[in-house]
């Protein structure tokens, strides 16, 4: 925690994630920091949001959510539905009713392509990571995408080792003209929130938190975002969101580390 | 008809070449006692599919059992990456065909429906679908829409030799309940040549006509069906028993070099005759008791 804030950095992102969604709507929801912020939105501003996980689950209330990734059975504790991808990635993601997905990453460029395979070279010496999983799934399909990602200019990079999931992809017209709608509508960092400019479809700065400044945001980046002229703090977490997440949603700090 | 057979036999029903899907996700209903099996048979050149990499492809893979595989990537989750399935990836000795999750349950149920082919709206953009672009013979294409004249990417079918599939409930025949979800458990069994059942009970047909909304397998697909308790260990098998963590985190740890991968394999595949023997040498009776499942929570 730093110093003089009664929340922390992890908070701070679940938070701002949480406030991306809104009552009434379907979220897909990737593994990761992204399964805390919704369980936070469903748990103050947004209780009729329908959760949605790749493998066949619809709303579940978990008794801990702290827990091991999807396939976890404590995370499908009393869901309304248990059915399968074709279901949730086919019926609801595919036919284009999801509303949003919530997804994490290795690393994401400007225009919000995501990363998360390899590092390296794909032809040559890389590290190999989780691969695509339904990443690539709810960024094609899902009618907007959220992500949270660490504030590093390694994860935040000029140029990706690998685009797993689409974004922008060049920017512009890019990724219509490959035949998707939708697309990346927020990029929340431990730094910062990022939107994207409608034109040019590069990451612009919304908001940055408290406790940190432009130069640290700019100087943490593998690239260049757009900076408006006046950029407002982050709201930071309510002392509500913060119990809830310590005491209820992460009491085992499973994702906090 | 009975198909009741011995892990054994079901295994050696396989033949070397054999496109094998298998039942996990990441660290649920993982076909590890048919891994172990294949494994100690010795089973080698095996293509293997799933939509998420889950334990039973990463053991195969370390034990040198697979020459391709055919899925969506996929990790344990928060206990790490499969490290048998990174380090075969990263140097050269794995054939990868990769997709995302709903592409491949999508290339599994234009498989189950006798389908040339299917659009998907996924992979368009991304470095996944310029790789597949690459492979011969193709996998992917382009048709237009005749209604519409839009162009659409499609996928070619994908048809298993076989399907093995981890689930709580089957008869004899092989009519097979899957409880929780199931993820593209249905999609693979409808797509194979024939069905693997492995059961952790064995029931009457008379149980089976008496809830037969919950069968998602049905017999008339199936040529094996193994009775094996505890056949999914170290993962979790839904109302049945939850994974072994303390198991996963000592694989986990093991995996991490090859070397460490080998010894776990001596220790607990190779050097153990069969899988009640693997069940006795991971703590018998007493360890599967604590991993029992509370009816109400399903782990």
């Amino acid at each position: 925690m730093k110093e003089g804030k009664d929340y922390t950095a992890f908070e701070m992102m679940a938070a701002a994630g949480a406030r991306e969604l809104k009552d009434g709507e379907i979220v897909g929801v990737g593994l990761g920091l992204p399964v805390v912020a919704t369980f936070l939105a469903k748990r103050t501003h947004a209780p009729n949001i329908t959760i949605l996980f790749e493998l066949g689950i619809v709303d579940p209330e978990p008794l801990v959510v702290g827990v091991h990734g999807l396939s976890d059975p404590r995370l499908w504790y009393r869901a309304k539905i248990h059915s399968s991808f074709v279901d949730m990635l086919g019926t609801v993601l595919h036919k284009g009713i999801m509303d949003v997905g919530f997804l994490g990453g290795l690393e994401i460029d400007a225009f919000g392509n995501l990363n998360t395979t390899l590092l390296g070279d794909p032809k040559g010496k890389f590290r190999r990571f989780t691969g695509s999983g339904g990443g690539n799934d709810i960024a094609s399909s899902a009618r907007r995408t959220v992500v949270i990602i660490r504030h590093e200019a390694r994860k935040l990079s000029k140029a990706l080792s690998f685009i797993t999931s689409p974004g922008y992809l060049g920017g512009g017209d890019d990724r219509s003209s490959v035949g998707l709608t939708g697309g990346p509508a927020c990029v929340i960092t431990d730094k910062a929130v990022f939107g994207f400019d409608p034109e040019s479809k590069r990451m612009k700065i919304k908001t940055i938190h408290p406790g940190t400044d432009l130069d640290d945001v700019l100087s943490n980046m593998g690239f260049k975002p757009i900076v408006p002229e006046n950029i407002p703090f982050t709201e930071p977490p309510t002392p509500e969101q913060v119990r809830l997440i310590r005491e209820e949603i992460d009491p085992e700090k499973k994702y906090a580390r | 008809m009975s198909k009741l057979s011995t892990i054994k036999e079901a295994v050696a029903s396989i033949q070397p070449g054999d496109h094998v899907s298998l039942s996990g996700f990441a660290t649920a209903r993982c076909s590890m006692a048919f891994a172990h099996e294949v494994i100690r048979q010795g089973l080698k050149d095996l293509t293997i599919s799933q939509c998420v990499a889950a334990m039973d492809a990463d053991i195969l893979i370390g034990a040198g059992s697979v020459s391709k595989i055919i899925y969506g990537g996929g990790s344990r989750g928060r206990t790490g990456q499969h490290f048998c399935i990174r380090r075969a990836i990263e140097s050269g000795s794995l054939e990868v065909e990769e997709y995302s999750s709903f592409s491949m349950a999508f290339r599994y149920l234009a498989g189950s429906l006798g389908l040339p082919f299917i659009p998907i709206r996924s992979l368009k953009g991304s470095d996944i679908l310029s790789k597949l672009q690459t492979e011969s013979p193709p996998v992917t294409g382009y048709v237009e829409d005749p209604f519409t004249g839009d162009q659409w990417l499609v996928l070619s079918p994908l048809t298993p030799d076989v399907a093995v599939v981890q689930v709580q409930v089957a008869d004899e025949e092989g009519n097979a309940q899957i409880l929780g979800p199931r993820w593209e458990n249905e999609e693979q069994v409808k797509a194979a040549g024939r069905t693997i059942v492995i059961t952790e009970k064995l029931v009457s047909t008379e149980i089976i006509r008496q809830d037969p909304d919950r069968t998602i397998v049905p017999g008339f697909l199936v040529s094996h069906v193994v009775q094996l308790p505890f056949a999914a260990h170290p993962s979790s098998v839904y109302q049945c028993y939850d994974f072994d963590s303390d198991h996963i985190d000592y694989f986990a740890d093991a995996s991490k070099t090859a070397e460490g991968f080998q010894a776990y394999l001596e220790e607990y595949v190779s050097g153990v005759k069969d899988h009640n023997a693997y069940l006795e040498k991971v703590g018998g009776l007493e360890r599967l008791n604590s991993l029992a499942a509370d009816p109400l929570l399903g782990y």
